[in-house]
């Protein structure tokens, strides 16, 4: 009996001791994920910032500028300002913080330990005003200096900067980026896939962003829109069609490597390419198709189709916009415009985020407003338009315009040096309006600060504006349930969270 | 190196090791010899059946060995084993139970007879006509030695007594004249003679473990009697943790035990979704997407402020897998969004022995971390001693149909602006509106371009959904002799859905083998295989592939038939709505296939080495793994994504465990009874994924992964692993009172490597009042119960303790993104620690008035401290979540069992139960700075589900028209619309009262039970009602119609202020209302007519020829009825998920009543 009882002790404590040995052994190598790397390798996200921004569109402007339309409910919210639901109105927000703010602030985070990454930080800080003039022109008042800090700093209720404050802070950082760039140290390469790593072209995309938000500050703050309008164009802006801001795609890969604005096109309404079974009855509007037909312009047939016995047919006097009041599908649906398969719809289009037709139409603002001397409103014009037109052959072969069409539409729109500022004006940022398609985010803002080109609202039952362009976004609703101190705080600075509250640069 | 809770555990097993060994063995053993040393008068009897030179021992010692080591109970009248002997040669067998209660009790002239499955009773073989002078137990046996002869007699009664359920006779039962000592038992064959006066008199029949029956008789000469099990007896013994069997008595906590039949004829698919009801504090909801869908089961409320909240399903002892493949549904996720079951799904319910609810920490404490929500123990059925091969059949046919139907408006049509459409397009764009002009009769163009009367088209529910149908079929093999017993059963449940071309089937073999090796060693496995294939379940939530949208949201004039086939020529979708998003449900239901197939293998062995006959070693090892592929194909042709989608999922997933267990009984000091256990345990869990996903089919209508335009595949590799080692002690002193002692030390590789273990207690006791004191005669059973403990736990996700990137694959140029989980980026937390749940409960157990009527009360009190929380936090943090491990649960409440029997007679019994349980639920805590997080919201954020600090678990979050102090609406000027408030509590998503009542009947071969169960206090939000006042479906949208709407209230500064919306501005203005949460919330509360079985048992001695022992016919329902409900458009149980996210109704396929028969037969 005494072996017995031995032979229970000896049994358990051996058997705790065996066990307790091993009682979190390999734990730490069970718990690391064998698909992800603890590692950031910064190039990398930095690419992912980049597809992930330029992805980050808001499609109601597309509709609101007045280039599309539909005659269906669901598809109503950007022509006909019905918002029946959904999160269309906060998309640009809910996504941008998670995905390339997030990603850019890694990105800065990880390259600003080592001096010798002095021109991968320059890329990223500017990449980062990028990506938030895109937020703060769409909603006004969003977190800006505390945002993206949920892991670094356990902040997981950032307040909402005041967007005087946000410009400010944009601005002062496109100058110091600009200004540290070193020719001697390594860049971002072919992972960056704007410039490849071209730090002169970095420069003046920084100085062109800073001659767009320059120029947004003209209705609140005339004094401050000279001073950076000035310094951006001291620092020397986009001027060549060589350095055009642009991310190219390829119709392969995955989503993320096609081009964004068609593939959302293709998917809401275009995939069938038959000009009748759109999913949402999307085609162009008849606004925007009128205007290029009146004025012979030839990027009509590059960028507009009317379907023929199912056959794309990119004749001018075919082609014709939909108004944007029909609740229900017109039996001649067949016969309106819309997207060419073969430039605006192509997965392999590239992006374009800066061009150098903007860059001369602001700069002829500038000269209208006598800023800039160097050279003429009229010549400036000129340059724009006729960058307009060209740009389209970044496109591909169905986008090319020969040069004596660009010369004769060029020829047909003189400069009105002589009429009253604001005539000048319209006539640049009418261009403008024309040159910039499909931009219609960056299009969306510079109608808000300039009113140009005239749009004539659509008025139509159950609109949410009663019949008025929006003038911003809405917050994401989620907002007022995670972060509602603030968000009320926002509210309470900037009035209500409407489409109609205008934001501090528009007021 | 030794990381453990090192002071407390290392106490802790001193006191395991002091407490029992050395004292406790040493004495035993000497009792145990002393108690040998016998008279050698007393062995005369015993000594002429077997005598060899071994010693002998008492019967009652050799019984209370046979207790313990085949946890068997024993009772028998006091006084009659006394003196009897029997050599110790017969303990040292090792053989069925049986055969060894034979051999020891027949020396001893005794019988025994199987009451129940762990319970025997004992009783004296004597010859009949007597009765045994012993007995003291019944109190109209006083006086020794009557014989029947000595009592003045005339006339004789003879019958039969037999046991309900088995029907076969009863012997041994005492029979005894009222008022007299005439008396008798009944033979081998449950047979009886009594001779009685002639004026007659009541005759008593009582059998220990059976209720006592009094029949009067006067002038008849053959009285059967049916002995009716006592529900409630003394000695029931019960599952608990780790597959061990305890005396209920000896429990300090609350067990509940639902025995295998209850599931088996009126059956769910899913066997979790039939506790519905049935057990006081078990929130069990069945979701609504039909056959193969999953269930969700909360215990004594919600324990986890995100986590997972359900149960750990146990079989046999050893944990299963209780995953959702792919995860539960969530409200907006497109045709993916499907229910595809969940691991409980997998059993069958004729495999099932009994199933055991443990509701307390205590109960769980030794099943460590996952246990923290209860446990649900599934014991299987084993194979039995017996003759031959036993055979079972059991089938079951059911049909569901539609339960509930909208209460819809059908006074105007479809239409826009109050017109009927007057062409094809203008009914396509009202494809789903019916704000057209009031409904006449007269002909209107509608959206196939036909011409139809404008009339009410009621049916659109009715005509869309099929009658489904439900064909289980098990066949079961059991048998067995001394040393291998077996059990072998085949199951097919063949389903079709009440959606068209949905179906469900699932094939089940289950094998259960135990036997011996040798004296000491025995073996157990089981092994079970599953093959389950599903085709085309339901998508619910947002309208794109849901076919749930078009039945309900049909414009009310157009009839769903005409837009069958779904599809025209081409193979593309014939749409009823320009707003395309919205698809005709035939098209879904003709042309989307979704299949998948789970292979799924249970298996389980364990082996048993007996060192002594005290002390046993057990190691055993299960493994649970299925093999999930899922494939959904959104067609060529779908109209809102004509070039189509392809989806597959692939997922492996396994959980091992393996336990090693040291068992020691013994008793000391005469009468403490001691049972010791030490174990270790290590779990290991994978879950392996691979999703593909894939857009534009280039050759359309040729669905393979190879033709897609885009396909991505994402691996997901988890891995995670638990530790344990635990013990408990168990003591009894008396059979009066009981303590319980656990213990449990767990390491979990999911948490930070500085804080990944803990150390967890337990401390349980009961104390048998009635045992112990003279309680009033009323009171049959008394007992007091406490207990507390804490059980510890971890996150279930693997790889949230560090931040990682992940390369996004099939890029064309690097990508490197911070790793997504579900799609979302989540802030990890590097100091991630144990949670803690701590229950204390106290209740109390009695019985009165013979046992007709019984009370069963808890109280509890449940806390879970430091919870790891995952929360969503506003994106602009960078982040879409956040793991935090701080939070503070609490759950109190009141549990009650109330069960009576109202009749008892010898062919009519009826037998109410009725529990009810009241959870007080709040959230004590959350992280510093946070008093509130979000777990769920709406398809476009109508609401919001939310844990709020103060409040219940599952507060729904919405707004509501501002008013002003007189209730006045307050109106925007500008707009001309209500005010919306802000953000407000507007209810609790969880019903905080729970109530079941089930009345048995019985009557002579016929049998009716009846269950009726409601759920208050709860509230539900109703996107569906969202969508049909959006389109002119609620009643509610009906005022202005005719004259527009006039709308009175005040502006914000309190100046009156009306309008009229005129008749064309009505939609706009309604659809408004979304905006208002509080309009299409309503009370969640409902009494159900939940089951009703009415069975028949064939008198089977007809039918001789065939060997069948028992046959059974019954019809039965589930779901019949809705007695109680406050939502006039849905089923307040129309839940679609099984997430957290309770509290929403989302358009998913309508629930349904079922009912059909159920045959059983045991040859």
């Amino acid at each position: 009996m005494k072996n017995h009882f031995q032979k229970i002790i000896y049994t358990v404590v051996f058997f705790s001791a065996a066990t307790l040995q091993s009682c979190d052994k390999g734990f730490e190598e069970l718990n690391t994920n064998p698909d992800a790397s603890p590692k950031i390798v910064p190039e990398y996200v930095f690419s992912k910032a980049q597809y992930d921004a330029v992805g980050d569109m808001l499609m109601g402007t597309i509709g609101a500028m007045q280039y599309t339309t539909s005659f269906n409910e669901v598809g109503g919210f950007g022509s006909k300002y019905i918002f029946l639901q959904g999160t269309a109105p906060s998309v640009v927000f809910s996504n941008a913080y998670p995905k390339e703010i997030n990603e850019i602030g890694e990105v800065i985070r990880a390259v600003s330990s080592d001096p010798k990454n002095v021109n991968k930080l320059a890329a990223a800080r500017i990449w980062r005003v990028y990506c938030f003039h895109r937020v703060t022109d769409l909603y006004g008042d969003v977190p800006y200096t505390a945002a993206g800090m949920g892991y670094v700093e356990n902040i997981f209720k950032p307040p909402y900067d005041a967007q005087s404050d946000i410009y400010t802070d944009m601005l002062n950082e496109l100058d110091e980026a600009a200004r540290s760039f070193d020719a001697a140290q390594p860049t971002f390469g072919a992972s960056d896939l704007v410039y490849g790593g071209n730090i002169d072209q970095w420069k003046k995309f920084a100085y062109s962003l800073m001659l767009r938000l320059g120029m947004r500050l003209t209705k609140v703050d005339i004094a401050l829109a000279e001073t950076w309008v000035k310094k951006a164009i001291a620092g020397s802006v986009i001027k060549l069609d060589a350095d055009i801001a642009m991310i190219k795609y390829i119709n392969g890969g995955q989503d993320i490597n096609k081009n964004p604005l068609a593939l959302s096109l293709l998917g809401s309404d275009y995939i069938n390419h038959d000009g009748v079974s759109n999913q949402e009855g999307g085609k162009y509007q008849k606004t925007f198709i009128d205007y290029l037909q009146a004025n012979k312009d030839p990027r009509l047939g590059v960028i507009s189709v009317v379907y023929v016995n199912g056959k794309a047919d990119t004749s001018a006097v075919l082609q014709k916009g939909m108004p944007s009041n029909f609740l229900t599908k017109p039996a001649d649906f067949v016969t309106y415009s819309e997207p060419n398969q073969n430039t605006v719809l192509l997965k392999n289009a590239p992006m374009l985020l800066f061009t150098n037709a903007e860059s001369n139409l602001l700069l002829a603002e500038a000269a209208v407003k006598g800023w800039y001397t160097d050279e003429t409103a009229a010549s400036l014009f000129v340059n724009g338009t006729g960058a307009g037109l060209r740009q389209w052959a970044l496109y591909g072969d169905a986008g090319k315009i020969s040069p004596s069409q660009i010369s004769a539409y060029v020829a047909n729109h003189p400069y009105n040096s002589g009429g009253s500022t604001g005539e000048q004006l319209e006539q640049i940022h009418t261009q403008f309006w024309v040159a910039l398609f499909p931009n219609s985010q960056e299009v969306f803002s510079n109608w808000r600060r300039t009113g140009f080109p005239v749009l004539i609202p659509n008025v139509v039952p159950n609109n949410a504006t009663q019949g008025q362009i929006f003038r911003r976004m809405l917050y994401p609703p989620t907002e007022e349930n995670l972060n509602n101190d603030e968000y009320q705080k926002a509210i309470a600075r900037q009035g209500a969270n409407s489409f109609m509250t205008r934001i501090w640069w528009d007021r | 190196m030794l990381q453990f809770d090192s002071t407390r555990l290392k106490l802790f097993l001193m006191v395991l090791l002091l407490g029992t060994v050395p004292e406790g063995f040493g004495q035993q053993y000497a009792n145990f010899t002393a108690s040998t040393l016998h008279p050698v008068n007393d062995i005369r009897k015993t000594i002429a059946l077997r005598i060899e030179k071994d010693r002998f021992v008492s019967l009652k010692m050799a019984l209370e060995n046979l207790k313990h080591r085949f946890h068997l109970k024993f009772a028998y009248r006091e006084g009659l084993l006394d003196g009897k002997m029997i050599s110790t040669s017969w303990l040292e067998q090792e053989d069925a139970p049986e055969i060894m209660l034979k051999n020891i009790l027949s020396p001893s002239s005794l019988l025994f007879k199987r009451i129940n499955k762990r319970q025997i009773s004992i009783f004296s073989g004597a010859a009949n006509g007597h009765l045994n002078a012993e007995g003291k137990a019944n109190p109209a046996d006083s006086s020794s030695s009557l014989s029947v002869m000595e009592v003045r007699t005339s006339q004789l009664i003879n019958g039969k007594v037999t046991a309900q359920g088995d029907g076969e006779g009863l012997p041994g039962v005492s029979i005894v004249l009222k008022g007299t000592a005439t008396g008798t038992t009944t033979d081998a064959d449950g047979n009886f003679k009594l001779s009685i006066p002639d004026e007659g008199g009541t005759i008593v029949f009582s059998f220990i473990g059976f209720a006592t029956q009094e029949i009067a008789v006067s002038n008849r000469t053959t009285v059967d009697v049916v002995m009716v099990p006592e529900s409630k007896t003394l000695n029931e013994v019960v599952v608990t943790a780790l597959g061990i069997e305890k005396s209920k008595s000896a429990l300090g906590y609350s067990v509940t035990e639902v025995k295998g039949e209850e599931f088996t004829q009126a059956r769910e698919n899913n066997v979790a979704n039939a506790l519905t009801g049935k057990i006081a504090g078990v929130n069990a909801t069945g979701l609504s997407t039909g056959p193969g869908g999953s269930s969700r089961i909360i215990i004594r409320g919600n324990g986890s402020l995100t986590g997972a909240n359900q149960p750990l399903y146990v079989v046999n002892g050893m944990p299963i897998d209780n995953t959702t493949p792919g995860g539960s549904p969530t409200t907006n996720d497109g045709s993916r969004n499907i229910d595809r079951g969940d691991g409980i799904s997998g059993i069958n319910p004729d495999d099932i022995e009994s199933i055991s609810v443990l509701k307390g920490g205590t109960a769980a404490a030794l099943y460590g971390s996952r246990a923290a929500n209860g446990v649900i123990l599934i014991t299987t059925k084993r194979g039995k001693l017996q003759k031959g091969i036993g055979v079972e059949y059991n089938s079951t046919y059911t049909m569901d149909n539609v339960a509930v139907f909208p209460d819809w408006q059908y006074d105007y049509g479809q239409g826009d602006f109050g017109k009927k459409p007057t062409t094809q397009a203008e009914a396509l764009n009202a494809g789903r509106r019916s704000w057209g002009s009031k409904i006449d009769g007269s002909d209107f163009i509608a959206a196939d371009g036909l011409t139809h009367p404008y009339i009410a088209q009621k049916n659109n529910i009715k005509n869309f959904y099929n009658t489904g149908t439900n064909f289980t079929n098990t066949l079961a093999f059991t048998g067995g002799n001394e040393n291998l017993s077996y059990r072998f059963s085949l199951s097919e449940l063949s389903s079709a859905s009440i959606l068209p071309h949905s179906t469900y089937n699932r094939k089940t073999a289950n094998l259960n083998v135990s036997g011996k090796l040798s004296k000491r060693i025995r073996i157990e496995a089981m092994a079970q295989y599953n093959l389950e294939n599903a085709h085309n379940r339901p998508s619910a939530g947002d309208a794109i592939g849901n076919p749930n949208w078009a039945p309900y949201f049909m414009a009310n004039t157009s009839d769903i038939r005409w837009f069958s086939p779904g599809y025209n020529a081409n193979g593309n979708e014939t749409i009823f709505t320009t707003a395309t998003v919205v698809p005709n449900s035939y098209f879904i239901v003709n042309k989307f296939k979704e299949d998948d197939v789970k292979n799924r293998f249970i298996g389980q062995t364990a082996i048993q080495y007996n060192l002594l006959d005290n002390l046993f070693v057990k190691g055993t090892v299960s493994r649970d793994f299925y093999n999930y592929n899922y494939r959904n194909i959104l067609p060529t042709g779908t109209a809102y994504i004509p070039l189509g989608e392809y989806a597959a999922l692939k997922t492996d997933v396994a959980e091992t465990n393996s336990m090693f267990t040291l068992n020691y009984q013994t008793r000391f000091a005469q009468h403490f009874n001691i049972t010791a256990l030490a174990g270790a345990n290590k779990r290991n869990y994978e879950y392996k994924e691979l999703n593909t996903s894939g857009t534009q089919y280039i050759i359309p209508f040729f669905y393979s992964p190879t033709n897609l335009n885009t396909t991505s595949t994402v691996p997901k590799n988890q891995q995670t692993a638990t530790n344990s080692v635990f013990g408990s002690l168990d003591a009894d002193y008396k059979g009066i009172a009981f303590l319980t002692v656990t213990g449990r030390q767990d390491w979990f590789s999911t948490l930070s490597p500085a804080h990944n273990t803990i150390f967890y207690p337990s401390v349980g006791g009961s104390f048998l009042l009635s045992e112990a004191l003279a309680l009033p005669k009323a009171f049959d059973y008394a007992k007091l119960r406490g207990s507390w403990a804490q059980v510890g736990g971890a996150t279930p996700d693997p790889y949230v303790i560090n931040l990682t990137y992940s390369m996004v694959p099939g890029s064309t140029t690097p990508i490197q993104s911070v790793t997504q989980t579900n799609g979302a980026n989540v802030i990890t937390n590097a100091g991630l620690k144990p949670l803690t749940s701590t229950t204390f409960e106290v209740g109390v157990d009695l019985q009165f008035l013979n046992k007709r009527l019984g009370l069963d009360l808890t109280y509890y009190n449940r806390k879970t401290t430091n919870d790891i929380v995952k929360t969503d936090i506003s994106s602009t943090s960078g982040y879409n979540s956040v793991i935090l491990n701080v939070g503070e649960l609490s759950n109190k409440g009141i549990e009650v069992l109330l069960t009576g029997t109202p009749v008892k007679r010898s062919n009519f019994s009826w037998n109410v139960s009725y529990n009810v349980a009241y959870n007080k639920n709040e959230v004590v805590r959350l992280a510093p700075g946070l008093n509130s997080i979000q777990m769920a919201t709406t398809v476009n954020n109508y609401g919001y589900v939310n844990n709020i600090v103060g409040k219940p678990f599952g507060t729904i979050v919405g707004t509501r028209m501002q008013r002003d102090a007189n209730g006045n609406i307050v109106f925007d000027a500008t707009t001309g619309l209500p005010v919306k408030t802000g953000l407000q509590e507007l209810g609790n998503g969880v019903p905080p009262l729970t109530m079941g009542l089930t009345n048995d009947f019985s009557y002579k071969a016929f049998s009716l039970g009846i269950l009726v169960d409601g759920k208050f206090g709860n509230k539900v939000l109703s996107v569906m009602e969202v969508y049909a006042m959006r389109l002119g479906f609620l009643k509610a949208s009906l005022p202005g119609r005719e004259n527009g709407l006039a709308l009175n209230g005040v502006t914000s500064d309190g100046a009156a202020y009306s309008r009229t919306v005129a008749v064309d501005q009505l939609p706009n203005y309604y659809e408004n209302n979304k905006n208002y949460g509080e309009l299409f919330l309503h009370d969640g509360s409902f009494i159900k007519l939940r089951q009703v079985i009415f069975t028949y048992k064939i008198p089977v001695r007809n039918f001789k020829l065939l060997k069948i022992q028992s046959a059974s016919i019954s019809f039965v329902g589930r779901n019949l009825a809705i007695l109680y409900k406050k939502t006039d458009n849905f089923d307040p149980e129309q839940g679609y998920t099984n997430s957290s996210g309770q509290g929403f109704e989302s358009i998913a396929l309508p629930r349904t009543r079922n009912y059909g028969f159920n045959l059983m037969v045991k040859f």
